[in-house]
């Protein structure tokens, strides 16, 4: 069973605080010396992969759009184990929206061969959108399943465990299907072995330009958004918790439900 | 003329070599055998200059030091392996006067030494079994039978005093029989001798003679059986002594990584010569396994346990009878491996000089970097080091934030200083630790002393990762450091960190980084002593100073950090019970600060409560981690309001 | 003259409420720029619905029966709306950001060539244009996103619009539009349906949360955060860190993955706040931290904080609440 999984290379988001900034000409993070990470929910992704490859055998490919650093995902992946993988970068992509990124991610999904299976991460690391695994499954006109923990695939099917609000369902699809990534203890991102490592930097990562895959230059980059952001803030929090002492638990358990109750929330 | 007759009422004492060969050629064969098991490990590297050598194989093997740490067991093993040596010599000189003409068995010589001292080396000896039978079966040391029991001992101990016995029936026969006038030189056989008076004379003769070719018999047996069971120590342990590795216990040894077809050791010919000869040695004493704090709070970790299954594996491995059974996983379990501290309490205990932690950490490197497999706290503290260059979880904003309303100069802006403060991951990130950064820099502030920190620029220094097994972590982490260092020409380097300090100074070599390292301990016990500090209040408390592991027992630093306890006035200086060399661990090293203890009983706690019991005011610590412990420990025993703990920086700025 | 339609979840015989703070943000926008508001149900006219969701703000109610719709999967859901929104003839469509959305929207979009937003927690008309805001960056930051070509997508953060002012009899119209539906259109089917049994109140409607994170180690001391959660007659939820570990069910969760609560009173017990989660419970009246470490970022967004152990802390706690709440 071939998979393909799209993976986006972010800024790592855990981080104090006060080491997040924002360019306020582009409207996007500064890097800063911060390190870069695969997006949390794609590396769960990554093992939902593995997972059925140890299962069903296949090939899994790795295919991220980004900046050309993004290469450090891709073989951080094939350290992980991937068998392949693509970088689509060009600068002419950069500044596209969800829209945009489905369609280029589906292009390249067509140069590589479309796969059985394709997973994304059900959230994206920094945006925090939803959109493009949904998005990428109506360019490529298959079925989507969003916020799936699980999968099991069998004849040509695949069971995924969508979750819902009080619990999950069982969803059946054919294949070719797409299906996004929620985390759970079944996917946890496996520690990447050395030899893998080691045998991921010695190769190349071939790079797709825009003009390799047949891009519609019209729903790409900042011309192609559907809507503009116009503009990002850093949301204030003023800090003002009151902290509760006492000598004893039993001192401070007693002066917090007497403050709630202050409150009136008790 | 005092004398002996050679050979008395034994004519055909000749037929003694035929006797013997067999039995000397199984032992040669055993010896040989064990030889080639040790042989299939891998090559070995650096060995320590053989005048070093010579000097411990002697302390050992001849003055037994280590084993005489314990008094009485010690005592029982010198009576017993001296009084069997005198024994042996006094054999040998037998025969020297037989085939050589030397007289030993006549003059002043025979009396002293062969009939006085032999005697009552033979007497230390059939003590010493006794004792030792008394301790294995009656007061049941544990030591002894945990974690397997060990009824086949018994063999051995009954075949000594069966030999030694039946010497004395020699000797006391022939005393009585030769009604011999020097017999009260031999004291032992001559009170054996009273017993036998009785008999007539051609009993005693026969008796005599039964009983030397039964005594030979059981003494050849005894060498034929040397090599095939734990009485091989005997050729092993000085040999394991004189062949022990180069470095310090608290050393890790690298690895080159960059083309190697395996990481870390995953079977038994995977291990280095010595490592194997380490299996060999082992004499099953268990002292590293009463040392052990992973064992002693109910982990299945024991050192002794970790060679014994690794010596079996082996044996089996190399008959062929292994059945494909794991080495990492089914003969040592992983649970077992993720259980050490590395704190090194088995290295100074064992009289053998076996070395169990490069073994677990070789095991260690298996798992983490050709399997991926290891507990998923470790992986979080690892990627951590990956990705922000320390294992704790991101809150504090940068490597300076400590330095608050300090003043602390930064090497990048300063450009150069005499010292290098190397604050280390814990101060930099850890609330508490913060305090002894901050403390440390007063008192460098106080005293003059020119220094600055890399701040930023400082990146874990990967011992955490080298002692999980993730020494190509490791690697990268100390070239980074090595660079970044050189680039700024330090030469010399303080550090709050005993594990910063142990591996700046001892592991940063191979990669370019070769420093003068001190512990803030020495650091300010020197200044205090120079006058560069002035104390002027008194503390009035009585202070318990912990021991840390990367400290005391693998850097063998106990005397500063007592010195300045002492140099503070009103200090009431109190040891705890498992001080200095014998120091117990706090639980936090080897990667375990990141480890979830889940059976048992936690480390910490059983420190914090032999301290409790002593009833200091203060428990003094020389390390972050120790102090971490330490601090959860007396929550977890609920004593915040009766013990507090400190690192010495602490105490000092308070005396200051 | 912004037109919104709101697709409508049914609850019983009333609209949800996540519906109807739908509704609430749909009614401000048509009021705005003097637009109208209607609303879809994807079923057979319920009775007394309509005149609920003209209270809720509607001015029309559209029903769209079919019997693929009855348990519909979202792809009939997609079809379905694809067909009924052009004719309709709407500015703006907005859904409730819940599971269902996560498939439905993006779908929808495409197929509409739409614009989409996504957790929106506020949106306005500016002139000619409707301008959302919305989080991004893990909750760190709001972003504005303008959209000035149309109809646009957007689904509504939960707990983050207010439904529209009661205003008592309203009229408004109804209709029924007709689907061509088939087999072809579905090629999803749910097999299963599991609930994990939620003992009490459910977590998005609870007035008090009681949540565990990492801090727990382990599963059993959730029975602990039930025991409060019972006493205070709230319900029980988790972090990401929690869920991942397998000590509750995923469906525990509250965060950017997971749920979105705002209760009167959240009580965070051994969770760092991770921005993730703050982005989940982050709108809650009281936040009340517990957590031995005191540099926790959760201290930071917390009104009210403990810094202790939860094993030590929680059992006097629960025994004063319960004192306090008989009383």
């Amino acid at each position: 069973m071939n998979v393909v999984v799209c993976i986006k290379q972010i800024i790592d988001p855990e981080i104090p605080a006060e080491q997040f900034k924002l360019d306020p000409a582009s409207k996007r993070q500064v890097r800063g010396g911060l390190s870069l990470v695969i997006s949390a929910y794609d590396q769960n992704a990554l093992e939902v992969a593995l997972q059925l490859r140890e299962k069903a055998g296949g090939k899994i490919t790795a295919l991220s759009l980004g900046e050309p650093e993004a290469q450090g995902a891709v073989k951080s992946a094939m350290g992980m184990g991937i068998d392949a993988g693509v970088l689509v970068s060009d600068p002419t992509l950069a500044g596209s929206d969800s829209f945009g990124v489905a369609h280029i991610l589906a292009k390249a999904i067509h140069k590589i061969g479309l796969p059985d299976l394709i997973l994304t991460g059900c959230v994206s690391g920094d945006t925090g959108n939803k959109m493009v695994g949904p998005l990428l499954a109506e360019e490529l006109r298959i079925p989507s399943v969003a916020f799936v923990s699980r999968i099991e695939a069998k004849d040509g099917k695949i069971v995924a465990r969508r979750i819902v609000e009080d619990g999950y369902e069982l969803v059946e699809t054919p294949m070719p299907v797409v299906a996004s990534i929620l985390s759970d203890d079944t996917n946890v991102p496996r520690y990447s072995k050395l030899k893998d490592i080691m045998a991921a930097a010695r190769k190349t990562v071939p790079v797709w330009k825009a003009a390799d895959l047949g891009i519609d230059p019209s729903c790409v980059g900042p011309g192609g958004r559907r809507l503009e952001v116009r503009d990002v803030g850093v949301v204030q929090r003023d800090s003002r918790c009151e902290l509760v002492t006492g000598d004893t638990p039993a001192e401070q358990a007693e002066r917090l439900a007497t403050r709630l109750r202050e409150l009136k929330v008790l | 003329m005092p004398f002996r007759e050679l050979h008395w009422n034994i004519s055909a004492h000749w037929l003694i070599y035929p006797l013997f060969l067999p039995f000397a050629v199984a032992c040669l064969y055993g010896c040989y055998r064990v030889l080639q098991v040790v042989l299939v490990g891998q090559p070995d590297a650096g060995r320590p200059p053989l005048a070093a050598q010579i000097r411990v194989v002697a302390d050992q093997v001849l003055l037994q030091r280590r084993l005489l740490a314990q008094p009485i067991a010690g005592s029982i093993h010198v009576a017993i392996s001296w009084g069997f040596a005198i024994l042996f010599v006094a054999t040998c000189l037998v025969a020297a006067q037989d085939y050589l003409g030397v007289p030993t068995l006549r003059g002043a010589f025979y009396l002293y030494f062969m009939s006085l001292t032999v005697d009552l080396g033979g007497v230390a000896a059939i003590v010493g079994v006794a004792l030792a039978l008394v301790r294995r079966y009656g007061a049941r040391s544990e030591r002894l039978w945990k974690p397997r029991d060990q009824e086949g001992y018994a063999l051995f101990l009954w075949l000594l005093l069966a030999i030694l016995v039946s010497g004395f029936v020699v000797e006391g026969l022939r005393i009585a029989a030769t009604a011999d006038p020097w017999g009260l030189w031999s004291p032992g056989g001559w009170l054996v001798a009273a017993g036998f008076t009785g008999l007539s004379s051609a009993q005693q003769a026969l008796w005599h003679r039964v009983t030397w070719w039964g005594h030979a018999v059981l003494a050849f047996g005894f060498i034929g059986l040397v090599p095939f069971t734990l009485i091989r120590h005997t050729l092993a342990a000085p040999a394991n002594i004189a062949l022990r590795r180069a470095a310090a216990s608290g050393v890790i040894a690298p690895v080159a990584l960059e083309d190697a077809e395996h990481f870390g050791v995953s079977t038994v010919r995977g291990f280095p010569r010595k490592d194997l000869l380490d299996l060999m040695a082992c004499t099953e004493c268990g002292r590293c396994q009463d040392a052990c704090p992973a064992w002693t709070t109910g982990k299945p970790l024991t050192p002794k346990g970790l060679i014994l299954d690794l010596r079996d594996h082996l044996m089996a491995e190399v008959a062929g009878r292994s059945s494909g059974k794991t080495m990492v996983g089914e003969a040592v379990s992983e649970e077992v491996l993720w259980a050490c501290t590395t704190c090194g309490a088995c290295h100074q205990a064992c009289p053998v000089f076996i070395e169990p932690i490069p073994k677990i950490v070789e095991m260690r490197r298996f798992l983490v970097m050709e399997e991926a497999r290891f507990p998923e706290t470790m992986q979080a503290a690892l990627r951590g080091m990956e990705n922000r260059g320390h294992p704790y979880q991101g809150a504090v904003p940068s490597r300076t934030a400590w330095t608050e309303g300090l003043n602390v100069p930064v090497l990048a802006e300063k450009g150069t200083a005499e010292y290098l403060y190397w604050v280390g991951c814990a101060a930099a990130f850890d609330e508490r630790a913060q305090k002894v950064a901050r403390a440390f820099a007063t008192i460098l502030q106080a005293a003059g002393v020119d220094f600055a920190i890399l701040g930023d620029e400082e990146r874990c220094t990967g011992d955490v990762a080298r002692r999980i097994g993730n020494e190509f972590l490791f690697q990268m982490h100390a070239q980074a450091n090595a660079e970044a260092l050189n680039r700024y020409g330090v030469k010399r380097i303080l550090t709050t960190c005993p594990h910063c300090f142990n591996t700046l100074k001892h592991e940063y070599p191979e990669f370019g980084g070769r420093y003068q390292v001190t512990h803030h301990t020495e650091f300010i016990a020197r200044l205090l002593r120079q006058g560069q500090v002035r104390l002027t209040k008194s503390l009035g408390q009585g202070v318990a100073y912990h021991d840390s592991c990367y400290l005391g027992r693998h850097n063998r630093m106990y005397a500063a950090p007592r010195d300045i306890l002492s140099q503070i006035s009103g200090v009431r200086a109190i040891e705890l019970d498992r001080h200095g060399e014998n120091g117990f661990c706090c639980g936090a090293g080897g990667g375990m600060m990141w480890l979830e203890e889940r059976t048992g009983k936690r480390v910490n706690v059983e420190r914090t409560e032999e301290a409790l019991r002593i009833r200091p005011d203060v428990v003094g610590t020389a390390c972050p981690f120790c102090l971490s412990m330490f601090e959860d420990g007396i929550r977890a025993k609920d004593a915040t309001d009766t013990l507090q703990v400190l690192d010495l920086a602490e105490l000092v700025v308070r005396a200051m | 003259m912004v037109h919104v339609l709101v697709v409508t979840e049914v609850q019983e015989t009333l609209p949800s409420r996540n519906t109807l703070e739908v509704l609430g943000a749909a009614r401000s926008l048509a009021n705005a720029t003097q637009g109208a508001v209607s609303t879809v149900v994807l079923s057979a006219p319920v009775e007394g619905l309509a005149s609920a969701l003209f209270d809720g703000g509607a001015d029309e109610v559209i029903w769209v029966e079919h019997p693929l719709l009855v348990t519909p999967e979202p792809e009939a859901t997609v079809a379905a709306l694809t067909q009924v929104v052009p004719q309709v003839g709407a500015h703006v469509v907005l859904l409730a950001d819940d599971s269902a959305a996560r498939d439905v929207a993006p779908c929808l979009a495409y197929r509409l060539q739409a614009g989409l937003v996504t957790e929106v927690t506020a949106v306005q008309a500016e002139g000619e244009a409707v301008v959302f805001r919305r989080p991004t960056y893990g909750g760190r930051c709001l972003a504005e996103m303008v959209a000035t070509r149309f109809p646009v997508v957007g689904t509504v953060k939960l707990r983050s619009m207010e439904p529209a002012p009661e205003r008592g009899a309203r009229p408004g119209q109804e209709r029924r539009i007709s689907v061509r539906l088939d087999e072809s259109h579905v090629r999803t089917r749910v097999v299963q349906r599991v609930a994990e049994e939620v003992r009490g109140v459910k977590l998005e409607n609870a007035r008090v949360v009681v949540s565990g994170g990492r801090g727990l180690k382990g599963p059993e001391p959730f029975l602990q955060l039930q025991d409060l959660a019972q006493t205070l007659k709230g319900a029980v939820g988790a972090t990401r860190a929690a869920t991942d570990a397998g000590w509750v069910p995923v469906s525990w969760q509250v965060g950017q993955t997971g749920k979105t609560v705002s209760p009167e009173l959240y009580i965070a017990v051994g969770i760092s706040g991770a921005i993730q989660h703050l982005a989940g419970m982050g709108g809650s009246k009281t936040i009340v931290a517990i957590n031995t470490d005191p540099d926790a970022p959760i201290f930071k967004v917390a009104h009210l904080g403990v810094v202790a152990d939860f094993k030590t802390l929680l059992p006097p706690f629960t025994a004063r609440v319960k004192t306090l709440t008989e009383a």
